[in-house]
């Protein structure tokens, strides 16, 4: 197989002006500037090939966007060196464009006023898509989802689910090799999450297009994804299989109750009675850190409801930041 | 080059101008409005100044002149500044550049469509209404043709000023005081606002050597004589011709040195 993405110790830095503050200090940064340099994406490398879905995490600010537009062409690394199917992005901006496609979850490129088909036969001049290839990656999409409804329908009319999911069709119209999608299920109810997991991953089969996705939803990378990078300030932490990872953390999940009484006095009898479990408790939830190898969630919640009145209860996947946190507490094997 | 890649970014703004009913009739009413103050403003200064030609204009040619100079105004006005400006803030640049053609082109061709638009709408009207109410003081012949070629250059000339100027937001990373400058200091040298024939002497030939003239004043001064000298046309639009060359490729070298100052929000 052909490694489509080759990076090679690529490193970004920013120059930001250090602002004062207050009047005194905004009048100051008229007339003095001080800059730092902020290094955004520190010495990274990875090799991506033809048709492999990656996912790449990191918390807020970690530099997964700035590493995405290096890869796009947009920014330019400080040093290191970017290979997009043999192309340096940067020097090669238009005739990189045509070879990805990109989903920013929090912008969309479609024409806001025009009805969806509209932007489709914009995008299908711009990419020079033939007419048969056009016909018949329509009719792709019209087998994976219903489109019919939302081609005449003015984008600005669009939910905020169906503007995504526009999108992502906008994005592999012109039959990319790769598609980059950025936190593209972000704000949406599940639902169209798992709606748009499913398109996802039926595209990237059907077209064996490299999918590259950013997220903060570990469903996303769960459903699609067999290879996670995890970044970190600008560093690499973590570039692996998922199932390495799964083997890593086991299987837990945080399961949360609300009980009537003192939570305190609660929360001690629940640490006696599951020793090999973190419990921890706030005002209102008591948390119970459960390896589901070790005991099922719900065998757990049904012994806690035989001694305890529970009121509520919520159970949480573990999310991307916890991950993160524990890889850069206590390293990855 | 692939013309159907750009027409369809024409079609697409006719389209989406055409979605805006209300905002294309507030324009118009818009500029009755402006039309009507520059009448009376006009007017009291030839009645003013006591002799009915001034500057070698009469009040006729005077009002022809700006009425059509407003109409060109709104046909050739991009708002480019604005539109980079915006882009940047929002980070939908990086939308824009990840299209397989150039952010130049591909910023013009997304406005072209508006001409087509406006030129119905806005200039052909007013034309035609000058040319009824002042009983054909707007000379039909050859000079049509020579307007429709020096008003296309002006087009270009005035893209390329805009998105000189817009680049400079990439460096401020702010749009409204620099689009304003921009704009009075395009409308009041170009002639736009006053005819050039009414500024002072050695502010006059400054102006003939700046690029802006060839905008509004160049395209006006073919349209409206009737028997032109065959070098005079020649030199305008030549002049014209020069700045387009000019200014174009100021354009594209400053965004090009620019393109690697974008520090685009987010990442």
């Amino acid at each position: 197989m052909s490694q489509i993405i080759q990076i090679k110790n690529i490193t970004k830095e920013f120059k930001v002006l250090n602002r004062r503050e207050g009047l005194k200090g905004s009048l100051k940064d008229l007339f003095s500037r001080d800059y730092k340099i902020v290094r955004a994406v520190d010495n990274i490398s990875m090799n991506v090939e033809q048709g492999e879905i990656v996912g790449y995490l990191g918390s807020n600010g970690a530099g997964k966007s700035t590493t995405i537009k290096m890869m796009t062409g947009v920014l330019e690394p400080t040093s290191g060196e970017i290979l997009i199917d043999g192309n340096i992005p940067y020097k090669n901006r238009a005739k990189n464009a045509q070879e990805i496609g990109v989903v920013f979850g929090q912008r969309s490129q479609l024409w806001w006023a025009l009805p969806l088909i509209e932007s489709f036969k914009i995008l299908k001049d711009i990419y020079q898509i033939s007419d048969s290839d056009y016909d018949s990656i329509m009719s792709l999409y019209q087998s994976l989802v219903d489109i019919e409804p939302l081609l005449h329908k003015p984008v600005r009319q669009m939910s905020l689910g169906q503007r995504t999911l526009s999108d992502i069709l906008a994005a592999f119209l012109h039959n990319p090799k790769i598609v980059f999608l950025d936190e593209p299920t972000i704000g949406l109810d599940v639902s169209m999450k798992s709606k748009i997991r499913t398109l996802i991953h039926a595209l990237n089969k059907e077209k064996n297009t490299t999918v590259i996705l950013t997220t903060h939803d570990m469903g996303d990378v769960d459903a699609l994804c067999r290879r996670i990078v995890i970044i970190d300030k600008g560093k690499m932490l973590y570039d692996n299989d998922i199932a390495h990872l799964k083997g890593f953390f086991g299987s837990y999940r945080t399961l949360k109750i609300r009980t009537d009484g003192d939570i305190s006095e609660h929360s001690e009898q629940i640490r006696k009675k599951f020793p090999e479990f973190k419990v921890s408790a706030d005002e209102e939830w008591i948390s119970v850190l459960v390896d589901e190898e070790k005991e099922k969630v719900i065998d757990v919640l049904s012994t806690l409801q035989k001694t305890h009145k529970i009121r509520d209860m919520q159970l949480e996947e573990i999310s991307t930041e916890d991950v993160v946190k524990k890889i850069y507490e206590e390293g990855v094997s | 080059m692939n013309l159907k890649k750009y027409l369809t970014l024409t079609r697409a703004g006719i389209i989406e101008s055409l979605q805006f009913r209300l905002g294309t009739l507030v324009m118009i009413i818009g500029n009755v409005l402006y039309l009507t103050v520059i009448y009376f403003l006009w007017d009291s200064i030839y009645k003013s100044s006591g002799t009915d030609i001034v500057n070698g204009m009469t009040f006729t040619d005077t009002l022809i002149y700006l009425v059509l100079a407003t109409a060109l105004f709104n046909f050739m006005e991009m708002y480019t500044v604005w539109e980079i400006g915006r882009n940047i803030q929002s980070g939908k640049i990086v939308l824009d550049l990840l299209k397989p053609m150039e952010y130049r082109s591909y910023l013009f061709w997304s406005y072209s469509g508006s001409f087509v638009t406006q030129f119905f709408f806005t200039f052909l009207p007013t034309f035609i209404i000058v040319g009824l109410v002042t009983h054909g003081a707007i000379p039909m012949g050859i000079n049509l043709l020579f307007f429709v070629i020096s008003v296309i250059m002006a087009i270009i000339i005035n893209y390329s000023i805009d998105f000189l100027v817009g680049t400079i937001c990439l460096y401020t990373e702010s749009i409204w005081g620099i689009n304003i400058m921009k704009q009075v200091i395009v409308l009041l040298l170009s002639g736009a606002t006053v005819p050039i024939a009414f500024f002072p002497e050695p502010f006059k030939t400054i102006v003939n050597y700046l690029p802006f003239q060839s905008i509004y004043n160049a395209p006006l001064t073919i349209l409206l004589n009737g028997n032109p000298e065959m070098q005079d046309v020649l030199t305008i639009l030549g002049t014209q011709l020069i700045w387009c060359v000019v200014m174009t490729v100021l354009s594209k070298l400053f965004w090009k040195a620019s393109l690697r100052q974008i520090t685009v929000n987010g990442g």
